[in-house]
């Protein structure tokens, strides 16, 4: 009984000096990927203090994919994430999915041909006639029959293989494939394997073949927006100060990311870290402003998206897609 | 008297005794002279020593995290197959209907692939461990229903036939001569469970988890660490035999009657 009686009241001390901590909105945070450098930020958030200085309780789920996190959004299982806009815009044409973007990420696409230095690919023009390999799920595949047309080529001009994302690399290092797609963000990672081998990689970006739109961006499901807007706003103002932490200090990013994921290596991290801010701070942001949605830029993206997907562009009104007034004002 | 075994036959004998080490280490230092001699880079094959140098790089208290991890869903997963095909089986032999309306369903279940299966529990569900049981639990279960419904079917008739002459209640004659009768195919059941429950967990954590070595493996695969992807596939297996020689232990310890007797 005694013991009862002095466990309740150590259990009414903690209590008691953790009501600030009990106070915390809880956020769950979808990922639409496993962690890694380019996720960076919201562990950031969390090691930093940004997210508890907001009175926030942020916890992170990985996910397998952007449609994959928009289905955990919208069935409630989390609250905002991030993942494509394009394949929540996809998901809008066909079905009322209640999940709104609401932060864009990468303002560029990520999507490119990775060639091997020593190869005579210098422009994606030069792609016609050459062996392409890609991962069977990426959201790439679906913007290549674009970029190709937009350089003058079409689909039959090259000779494309889908594999897993693993054996990527391997086949462009080996010689078993003249190019790969893959996204800017995996540059650090990839030059390293390409080393490795005793070998470089020439890097081809898709945004500079004039395929310029949104593509990551923070989503949030419409529940969490309506019956939790403060918290939403709170949380997109905390995760835009992580955003320009990690900009600014790469290796402590990546730092605050291995003490989360200790498998992630803070080295490679901070490698991914710069390669990933260049989608998110360029010449669109220099423009626009830092985590605004352009109208003229919503409307390019479902061009390109309902394209690539092969849908009506009267299937969905872009603008939709996008709920402003919850993403802090841009400086 | 036995006649003295020949120097042959004693030198066959200690070959079979260490046949499977010795293949298995003889396969090791090939491998390993093979990446060696060829220099393949670790991403197309990495040599055993680079893949035993990954599994020392991770943390052993990360290793014991990732692997209670699946453990904990593989068993979790496999106790209930038990605990449901086990009754199920039994249900099914008594009742002719039950067996006909049953018998189509679990068919069905177990032809269609759960790799296809998992991501739509994980979004019914929710992306914890009860749906990762699940995924473990469709599985396993229905060898367990098939090896144990069979083992309770080859029970000799005319066995069966003297204890209802005798008047025996069907509950004796269900634990007193049936299941006894299938206890080897429930073992055989058991073994090819307990491998496919670590599948099972795998498969689950491939699509929803924060940790367990199938995220473990498609997280270094990720980041293209191809060796310590590797380290986890061999602890993987590693834990698998482990599970299986755990059932021919529990076998061997307490119904060890019903093994074939040793030549």
């Amino acid at each position: 009984m005694m013991m009862k009686c002095s466990r309740m009241l150590l259990m009414a001390a903690a209590l008691g000096t953790s009501s600030l901590a009990a106070a915390a909105d809880k956020v769950v945070f979808q990922l639409d990927w496993l962690p890694g450098g380019d996720k960076a930020p919201v562990y950031v958030g969390i090691q930093e203090g940004y997210f508890a200085d907001a009175g926030l309780e942020v916890s992170i789920a990985s996910g397998r994919g952007s449609t994959d996190a928009v289905t955990k959004m919208a069935t409630g299982q989390s609250d905002i994430g991030s993942a494509d806009i394009g394949a929540l815009m996809a998901a809008k044409a066909q079905d009322d999915v209640p999940v709104s973007a609401v932060y864009p990420l990468f303002t560029q696409a990520p999507h490119a041909f990775f060639v091997l230095e020593s190869s005579d690919i210098h422009s994606i023009g030069d792609i016609k006639g050459k062996t392409v390999a890609t991962s069977p799920f990426t959201s790439s595949n679906a913007f290549l029959p674009i970029v190709l047309k937009e350089n003058g080529l079409s689909a039959d001009d090259i000779k494309l293989t889908k594999t897993d994302p693993g054996a990527l690399g391997p086949m462009l290092m080996t010689g078993n494939t003249d190019a790969i797609i893959a996204w800017v963000t995996n540059v650090a990672l990839f030059q390293s394997q390409a080393a490795d081998a005793g070998k470089a990689i020439r890097v081809l970006p898709w945004s500079e073949a004039g395929l310029e739109l949104y593509s990551s961006a923070i989503l949030a499901s419409d529940t969490f927006l309506e019956k939790r807007p403060e918290v939403a706003k709170r949380f997109l103002k905390a995760f835009a100060k992580s955003v320009a932490f990690t900009r600014d200090n790469p290796e402590k990013a990546g730092e605050d990311l291995h003490t989360m994921v200790p498998e992630v290596d803070p080295a490679v991290a901070a490698g991914q870290i710069r390669d990933t801010m260049k989608l998110i701070f360029n010449e669109a942001t220099e423009q626009d402003g830092v985590g605004v949605f352009t109208p003229e830029r919503i409307a390019q993206t479902w061009t390109y998206v309902a394209e690539a997907n092969n849908l009506p562009a009267s299937s969905l009104d872009p603008e939709t897609s996008v709920k402003r007034g919850f993403a802090p004002e841009s400086k | 008297m036995n006649p003295k075994p020949s120097p042959d036959s004693r030198l066959q004998q200690q070959l079979l005794r260490f046949a499977p080490g010795l293949f298995f280490v003889g396969l090791i230092v090939l491998w390993e002279a093979v990446c060696r001699l060829a220099q393949l880079p670790t991403f197309v094959l990495p040599a055993p020593s680079a893949i035993f140098h990954a599994f020392l790089n991770v943390e052993f208290s990360r290793w014991m995290e990732h692997l209670w991890a699946t453990l904990s869903v593989a068993l979790m997963g496999f106790a209930i197959s038990i605990a449901i095909s086990i009754p199920l089986a039994i249900a099914m032999m008594r009742s002719e209907l039950l067996s006909r309306t049953l018998y189509p369903l679990l068919v069905v279940i177990q032809s269609t692939p759960v790799v296809a299966v998992a991501p739509l529990i994980i979004v019914l569900m929710g992306s914890d461990d009860p749906s990762r049981v699940l995924i473990t639990c469709l599985l396993t279960f229905f060898p367990l229903v098939v090896s144990t419904a069979t083992g309770i079917n080859e029970t000799p008739a005319e066995l069966i036939e003297l204890s209802r002459s005798l008047d025996a209640p069907i509950r004796r004659e269900t634990w007193q001569i049936r299941i006894p009768y299938a206890i080897p195919h429930i073992f055989s059941g058991l073994k090819v469970a307990i491998t496919l429950a670590i599948i099972g967990a795998v498969v689950a954590e491939f699509v929803a988890a924060e940790e367990g070595l199938g995220y473990f493996i498609q997280f270094s695969t990720s980041f293209f660490k191809i060796p310590q992807a590797f380290a986890g596939l061999f602890f993987l297996a590693f834990i698998s035999l482990i599970l299986f020689k755990s059932v021919q232990w529990v076998q061997q310890i307490f119904f060890g009657w019903s093994l074939p007797k040793k030549k």
